[in-house]
Order: C-alpha cells, then structure tokens, then sequence
C-alpha cells in the first residue's frame, strides 16, 4: 500500500512536476533527458550483472548497434521512428547472439571477450560505409514524430519518451526478477550445482539475460540516435556508453532495480551541474571520488544505503 | 530403469571408477555403501551428469542419458542430493522448491510443495533463509526437498542422514520410507550405518576402490569376508 503510494507521487511527479517546473529550460532538460539515457543502459547492465552474474565492459556496443539499426531502417528504408527503435533493439539482441560463446568464460574474462566484441562492431560500423556512411557517420537522422498530441521532437516529449522506455524497462526487470527465472537467477551465482541440479539450464537463462539487456540498450541507442539527429562510430561506440552507466549503476546500487536509473541521475546531473561549473576541466575526477567513496562507505550502492538510513530514521521516530 | 556398464571415471591419474557395471529395477531401494574415498560421490555425479564419465554407458529408463547436460538429467527424472549440503543461497527454504519443481517437473504446482514440505516437516521453516537458518536435519530435508520437488523416478541420497543423532535418523529413515511409497520412488541410498542400511534396503552393494565387491542382501554383503577385509584397509591385489 505505502509501496503504491511511493510509486504514484513518483509517477506524479517524473511526469507532471518536471516538465511542467523545469519544461522551458532547455539546457536542464537535455541533461536530464542524457541522465536517463545513460540510465536506461545503466539499468539494462545492472540487469545482466544482477540477473546474469556476467560483468559486461561492451554495452557500447549494444549502444552503438541500436543506434545505427535503427537510423538506417528510418533513412534507407523509411521506417517509422518508434518502430525502427524497437528494431534497433532487436538488432543489438541478435547482436549479443554473437558474443554468446564468450558465456562460457567466467568473471574477467567474460568481461574482456565482450570488450573486444565492442570493438568489432565499432570497426564494422567504420568499414561498412555504403551502409553506415563509414567514419564520416550520418547526418539528420530523423526525429521524434508526434504521438497524441505530443511533439515527442520537443524537448519535454523526448523527456516523457526516454523516461517511458525506461519504466517500461524497469517493470520488465521487476517482473523477470519476481518469477521463478528470476529466482534461479538470482540462486544460480552462489549454487551454480544446487540449481542445475534440479534442472536449471543456467547458461540459458544467461544467455535470455544478456539478449533482453542487450535489447534494451539497443532501444536506448536508437533513442539517442534519433534524439540528437546525428550519428559516427567514434560516437555511437564511444566506450562512456559502458563506463557512464556502470559507474551510474554501481553507485546507485546495481542489485535493485532502481538504484541503476537513480545513480545515473544523482551522479550525470550533480556532475553537470555542480561540479562542472565549480571546476570546468577536471571535473569528472570529483566524480571517480564520488564514485570510489561510494564503494567504500555503501558498497551496495545508494538506493540500499538510503533504504538503511530511512529503516534507522523511522526506529528513531517510533522510539 | 538404471543401467550403468563399464562405467570408468578418471581424474588425472587417479582411477575414481574402475569399469563399473550396475543395474537398479523400478520399485528397488538400493544400499550403496563402501569406505571413504571408494567412489559413491563420484558415481553419483557421474549418473547426475556433474562429470562426464572417461568411459562406458549409462541408460535411465531405457533411454542412453549419457550425453544429456546435467539439468536435463533431473528432467527425465534423476533426482539426487549432496553430501554437503547445497541450498540456493539467497533463497528462502519454499523457493528453493519452487525453482527445483519449476524447472525440474516442467510446472509450479504449490499443492504438491506443501504436501512435500509437510511431509519432511518443514512446513513451519518454508519462509525461512535456506542458506542460513536451517539446523543440520532441516538442511538435509531441505536437499531431500528439493530433488523431490523436481519429481523423480530414481532418487539418489548421498549420506543424507549421515552426521544425525541416532534417533533423529531413525525418524528420519521413516520419513524416506513414507516419501519412497508415497512418490513410487526407486531409490539409491548412500549410507555408512548398517542398520539403517538394514531397515531400508533390501538390496545392497559394495564399492571399494571404484570397483563392486559385493551385491546381494544386507545379511550375505555385511558377512563377506572381502567386504569385512574392505573395511579393515586392505587393499586389493
Ligand atoms: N573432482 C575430483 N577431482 C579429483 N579427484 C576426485 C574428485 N572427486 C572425487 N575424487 C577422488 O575420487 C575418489 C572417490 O571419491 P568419492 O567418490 O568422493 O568417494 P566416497 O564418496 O566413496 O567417499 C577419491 O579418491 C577422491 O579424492
Ligand atoms: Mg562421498
């Protein structure tokens, strides 16, 4: 019940309060609309390592196929732009197809074999230039079409739309986590024999974690893609699409569902804003000690740390 | 139903199963004993599929199950439990269950856990962390628990009433005769007190050295001579 609650004066106020206070600052809405870009990939690394056990360093290139699926279908094909993000989604899941014999590495080397993967993607993306337009990229991808009424082109409809995708994600992942997959999952890092055992195809449930990750940051990189009308491999396979959101991830607490998407927040906004004008070159070190002193003070991240904090302030007020 | 021939397990140089042939009807609960370091584990994990044997065949049920991945053996209904005990770490004692009869009997059906977690009395624990709040016995429950959530035909205890006091193993004992009658189990139980071996199997054989001694029933197999000298450290020729 109070759950609920929570939820609905989120809801409330990530789509009404936002855009109706801070709607006609443009620059506050493109840092925010970022934040929940790289939140969106957060969440969908979170998921893979939560769900999975797999530490992955090549969600760029997840990032980067979404991206340039999706824009080609729209440019060379005239696919329609919402559809052609679903596309890109699915290009970079058939994309994670090829990384799948990296699965049966364990821990670091997983972690290495899909890096190197990132970087063939990138490589193709440069070479195949009659169909990516090669290093020099593409330019005016097409944007946001307008959906009820809403100029999802605008600023405040690009807000409303990345921030959809990724409560849409977000539900997804609660929902794969309540159910029995989720589960085996979670029981499979610890008693990898007590699940086979009974029957658990691990590596299979692996390999669905890393296609519906892969999936989801594919639809985010096609969302950016057609956000800033604008697309080369330096960018699209940029490794700050894997660093940002692992860092975001990390931060907020990478085994809850929401501590991806609120770490992105918390840590693209505060060093956008604060640090950034405080110190405008070097800002991003204040941000790797932001980072390591969150590892040391709340290894679980911020979510659990807050959750622990409001636990204590409420047997403070009951006492 | 179970059928191994030549079955030889290496590890290195190390010689865990020496050509072993074995065959288990349906409806039998099958002693399997021998001293420390003999090889019971190891066949185990050999017909649960843990490790692909060096050599020979393994048929369950009629069907050559010895390619299988090892969460497909619990699908055609190979059930087993470990020496020491393995829980789903992060899991309470129900979902423990819940997962084994998901994935292993192909269906959640919360009746048949109630009556499996009744009937090994766990009932009043099936909220409970698996991994940290279980005494000994629930433990070993908790693994009898979880290979019958899967819905086995052949259920293989690896010492599970090994390190209980003497009455709870009797108790204990009893709960596996009722389990065994009530699921049409054909058993294979890994047990080093006799008497338990007595009240449970009709049938018993004896591994020394990866090798079968002895098979027959528990009175013929404890007075062999071989398996009395098995026992006493002797090595064989
Ligand atoms: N994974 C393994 N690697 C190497 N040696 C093993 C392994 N598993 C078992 N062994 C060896 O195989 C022999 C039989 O072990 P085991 O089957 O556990 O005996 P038992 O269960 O009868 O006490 C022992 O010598 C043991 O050290
Ligand atoms: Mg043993």
């Amino acid at each position: 019940m109070k759950h609920r609650m929570v939820v609905l004066v989120a809801l409330v106020l990530a789509y009404g309060a936002v855009p109706l206070l801070l709607g006609s600052m443009d620059y506050v809405m493109s840092l925010i609309i970022a934040a929940l870009t790289i939140g969106g990939v957060a969440l969908a690394w979170a998921l893979l390592g939560n769900l999975g056990g797999l530490v992955s360093f090549g969600h760029a290139a997840f990032f980067g196929v979404g991206a340039y699926t999706s824009a080609i279908l729209v440019v060379d094909h005239h696919w329609p732009v919402l559809l052609a993000m679903v596309a890109g989604g699915v290009g970079a899941a058939v994309a994670s197809v090829a990384t799948m014999p990296a699965l049966r590495l364990r821990g670091p080397y997983f972690a290495l074999a899909i890096l190197a993967y990132g970087h063939i993607f990138r490589i193709l993306a440069v070479e195949a230039t009659s169909l990516t337009g090669g290093a020099a990229g593409m330019l005016s991808i097409p944007g946001f079409p307008t959906l009820l009424g809403i100029n999802l082109a605008s600023k405040t409809g690009a807000y409303a739309l990345i921030l959809t995708i990724v409560l849409l994600f977000a539900w997804l992942y609660g929902l794969i986590r309540r159910s029995t997959y989720g589960l085996a999952l979670r029981a499979m890092h610890d008693s990898e024999l007590a699940t086979r055992v009974v029957g658990v195809p691990s590596t299979h449930l692996k390999a669905a974690m890393l296609v519906i990750s892969a999936f989801m940051t594919g639809v985010v990189g096609a969302f950016n893609a057609h956000q800033i009308n604008f697309l080369d491999p330096e960018y699209a396979f940029a490794s700050s699409w894997t660093v940002l959101p692992i860092a975001a991830a990390i931060f907020g607490g990478y085994r809850t569902v929401w501590g991806p998407v609120l770490g992105a927040l918390v840590v693209f906004l505060v060093d956008q804003l604060v640090f950034k004008e405080l110190m405008p070159s070097g800002h991003q070190l204040v941000f790797g000690v932001l980072l390591g002193g969150m590892v040391i003070l709340g290894p679980h991240g911020l979510l659990p740390l807050l959750g622990r904090w409001s636990k204590k302030e409420a047997s403070h007020a009951g006492a | 139903m179970l059928e191994l021939d030549a079955i030889t397990m290496r590890f290195g140089g190390l010689t865990a199963l020496h050509a072993m042939s074995l065959s288990v009807a349906e409806g039998e609960t099958l002693g399997l004993v021998g001293p420390n370091g003999a090889g019971k584990t190891t066949l185990f994990n050999v017909i649960s599929g843990v490790y692909a044997p060096s050599g020979g065949t393994i048929r369950f049920g009629g069907q050559d199950v010895g390619a299988l991945p090892q969460w497909k053996r619990a699908r055609v209904g190979i059930g087993r439990t470990f020496q020491i005990p393995q829980p789903m770490r992060e899991l309470t004692v129900r979902e423990n269950l819940r997962v084994a009869q998901r994935f292993g009997a192909g269906k959640e059906d919360p009746a048949a856990l109630d009556e499996i977690l009744d009937l090994l009395g766990l009932a009043h624990k099936q909220h409970a962390d698996a991994a940290t709040s279980l005494a000994l016995t629930e433990q070993k429950a908790l693994e009898v628990g979880k290979a019958l959530a899967v819905r086995p035909r052949l259920l293989m205890l690896d010492e599970v009433l090994g390190g209980l006091e003497m009455a709870t193993k009797r108790t204990f004992a009893r709960t596996l005769e009722t389990v065994r009658a009530r699921f049409g189990l054909t058993m294979v139980i890994i047990e080093h007190d006799i008497e338990t071996i007595k009240a449970l199997c009709p049938r018993v054989v004896v591994l020394n050295f990866g090798q079968l001694i002895a098979d027959g029933t528990p009175e013929a197999v404890f007075n062999d001579p071989q398996v009395i000298r098995s026992y006493t450290g002797d090595t064989p020729a």
